[in-house]
């Protein structure tokens, strides 16, 4: 397709308030792509045929910026440089203002791969413009804002608009997603054999009940989380596809999800099975993009999760974990893998009542501190801190905590001093309720950085501890 | 010696962390050498209210009480005998507006209750929520609540105590809870009696008179209840 003035007018008008965003100190990619979008409307099909070794497509409900993120941590590995559209600026002014911050003022693109991330509602409008060389579905959920109905008219939406020369990167244990691959040619699923929690019976709603193909109700072997698992329709035969990618021997460890497919094993440093389907989606992808199974490896292992959730410091008297607590099922989660450690305790709990935290806090007798409780003896101390670090220390002290390992410190600093005085082999842990999160994590950002330390690195799985 | 609470309907009334109230009963029964016997009972079941030391009745939400309502009615006599004879209650929210007559909904209609206190309880329009201070023989409870409910005491029904901060009963005549023999009703949640020794001590005194045992209770170290109590009276009363 031939550029026209219009094109180079949207272009350098783009880069010009790019540029002037950069100087006024902002990063931004909406506002230039919405001018660029205004004064050529087809300036996304124009930028993209630069990409000669693709444009990579991640749609979906949930994940979309995990697994981006992720994909971009493993092509990083391998050196490759790529457009991307990160910060979730995921519609179309995001992604041509993306695009056009890759490209420079004489039209020539910096990279020849292009990493997007598109909003479900968003898929055919840049459909339209650009023919991804891939594209990453990675589930469907109804999300709280959506009505009734909604999410099947997207799942339809998208599906239409998916060009046929697209390969497709399905997830093939979610029912809705896995339907794409009934009438598309160019496939390839990744799925998970099990998980230490899948279970015959789901307790959960479900978006998928029926057959997405004929609407009877699916029959499930194992259910993994949600509607996602094994399953199948007496009706059609509709099935859960045979995954290419499968993720086998999957086990939980300090934090860390482990897994393997095929013979390699992956180490992954978040938590939560849906983090497991993220990391799935972006092995696939990084394979098909024929990069080699270390950088996959090291992209996985070395990502940084977001601020707050099993995030690890190094400090000089050893390594801490933050993460956010919120709700009991939250923190019975964060309990279990405290004590799956299984060394010696050191925890510091923040409580806040504020509005951000909730102002009820009878949640804590709701969390299961009964656990801490039986394993009191390793349980070397508990500092609480926040404005209610009483309430939290008597829950623990009903909990069959000694209240002698209880300690009660409203000070952050001090509370921090407390949790890492005459520290030996113990393992710590910090669990702030949200506003307690970020004034903790400035703290142990800036001790990490004052001691010359730098973040800790996930061992490589068989490495040891 | 054992010590038998009623933990009624846990699997519908269990709003806000009110599982502390048993955890807490059941923790000073424990420090003082006396098993806790927990019996957790569900709709349909029989009780033997002769036999419970302390019932314990929580809250829940508007629809669950409509389930349990009925179910509560067949107890209603047995119910109100062994009340008339001393067993210690604690009735929270939901569990204290059941105790009452009824509760006249915002269409105008009327849910009937036990009737075996004087109360009444009205929907109101906004949610009174938020921490709570009141005032008994000059100590204080602190709890958090959280109800549409507003109720009223009967002619001669005592309050449980004198609103200092927050709602209470119904935001308007400064009174919290009940007290009619050995029943507490009251609104406030947090749980209630963790922060509150004092209030588990009394529940626990007066089941044991009623057992016919008059050995005052052995006293236990209080330090963190009383500072996470005077925390919040602090924090609230300033």
């Amino acid at each position: 397709m031939k550029r026209t003035w219009r094109f180079w007018l949207a272009l350098w008008a783009g880069k010009f308030i790019t540029m002037g965003l950069l100087v006024a100190g902002k990063k931004g990619t909406t506002l230039p792509g919405k001018i660029a979008h205004w004064i050529d409307p087809l300036i996304m099909r124009h930028l993209s045929v630069a990409y000669t070794d693709g444009i990579i497509m991640i749609t979906g409900t949930n994940g979309k910026t995990t697994t981006a993120n992720l994909l971009a941590s493993i092509i990083r590995q391998s050196g490759e440089e790529f457009a991307f559209n990160q910060a979730g600026a995921n519609l179309v002014t995001g992604i041509s203002g993306a695009l056009i911050q890759n490209t420079r003022w004489n039209g020539y693109s910096r990279a020849s791969l292009a990493l997007l991330e598109v909003d479900e509602a968003t898929v055919p409008k840049f459909c339209e413009q650009v023919s991804p060389t891939l594209a990453i579905v990675t589930n469907f959920f109804r999300d709280q804002l959506d009505r009734y109905g909604e999410l099947d008219t997207t799942v339809r939406m998208v599906r239409e608009s998916l060009p046929k020369e697209t390969l497709l990167v399905l997830n093939a244990d979610d029912p809705l997603v896995a339907q794409f691959g009934t009438d598309h040619e160019r496939v390839i699923y990744y799925g998970v054999e099990r998980t230490p929690d899948s279970r015959s019976e789901s307790q959960e709603t479900r978006e998928a009940r029926f057959c997405p193909v004929c609407g009877i109700e699916l029959t499930y072997m194992l259910f993994h989380y949600g509607q996602l698992g094994i399953f199948n329709c007496s009706g059609c035969g509709f099935h859960r596809p045979e995954p290419e990618i499968l993720a086998q021997n999957v086990r939980l460890e300090e934090g860390l999800i482990l897994f393997q497919v095929e013979e390699a094993p992956f180490t992954l440093s978040l938590q939560g099975y849906y983090n497991l389907y993220n990391a799935l989606a972006a092995l696939t992808a990084a394979r098909q993009l024929e990069i080699n199974d270390g950088f996959i490896e090291k992209g996985l292992r070395e990502f940084i999760p977001q601020a707050g959730r099993m995030e690890r410091f190094n400090l000089p008297d050893g390594e801490i974990t933050l993460t956010l607590v919120k709700n009991p099922t939250g923190f019975d989660q964060v309990i279990q893998t405290m004590l799956g450690v299984a060394k010696p305790l050191r925890i510091l709990i923040g409580i806040n009542d504020l509005a951000a935290d909730g102002r009820d806090i009878s949640w804590l007798w709701d969390v299961n501190f009964e656990r801490l409780g039986t394993h009191e003896a390793s349980i070397n101390q508990v500092i609480c801190t926040g404005l209610r670090a009483e309430d939290i220390a008597l829950r623990l002290k009903y909990a069959g905590v000694p209240v002698e390992k209880l300690v009660i410190e409203h000070a952050l600093t001090e509370a921090l001093d407390r949790l890492q005085a005459s520290r030996a082999e113990e393992v710590a842990f910090i669990c702030p309720t949200y506003t307690l999160l970020f004034p903790l994590r400035g703290l142990l950002e800036s001790r990490q950085q004052s001691a010359g330390l730098s973040r800790p690195k996930t061992k490589a799985a068989g490495e040891g501890a | 010696m054992k010590f038998n609470i009623c933990h009624l309907y846990p699997d519908l009334l269990d709003l806000y962390g009110d599982r502390g109230n048993i955890l807490a009963l059941a923790a000073r029964c424990r420090w003082r050498g006396i098993e806790p016997v927990i019996q957790q009972a569900s709709l349909g079941e029989d009780l033997d209210f002769l036999g419970m030391d302390i019932l314990f009745l929580g809250g829940g939400s508007d629809r669950e009480q409509g389930l349990l309502v009925q179910d509560l009615m067949r107890h209603e006599k047995e119910l109100r005998k062994a009340i008339e004879n001393g067993l210690v209650v604690l009735a929270i929210c939901g569990g204290y507006q059941m105790l009452g007559r009824d509760y006249q909904m915002a269409n105008g209609k009327k849910l009937q209750f036990l009737g075996i206190i004087d109360i009444w309880t009205i929907a109101g329009e906004k949610r009174l929520i938020g921490n709570v201070v009141v005032e008994i023989d000059g100590k204080t409870l602190v709890g958090f609540e959280n109800h549409s409910g507003k109720t009223f005491l009967g002619e001669g029904v005592t309050p449980l105590g004198k609103v200092l901060f927050g709602n209470g009963n119904n935001g308007d005549d400064h009174e919290e809870g009940v007290r009619y023999r050995n029943v507490f009703g009251t609104y406030l949640h947090g749980p209630l009696l963790p922060k509150n020794p004092r209030l588990a001590d009394l529940l626990l005194e007066l089941a044991l008179q009623r057992r016919g045992s008059h050995v005052p209770l052995e006293e236990l170290n209080d330090s963190l209840e009383e500072l996470a109590h005077d925390a919040m009276v602090k924090k609230l009363m300033k």
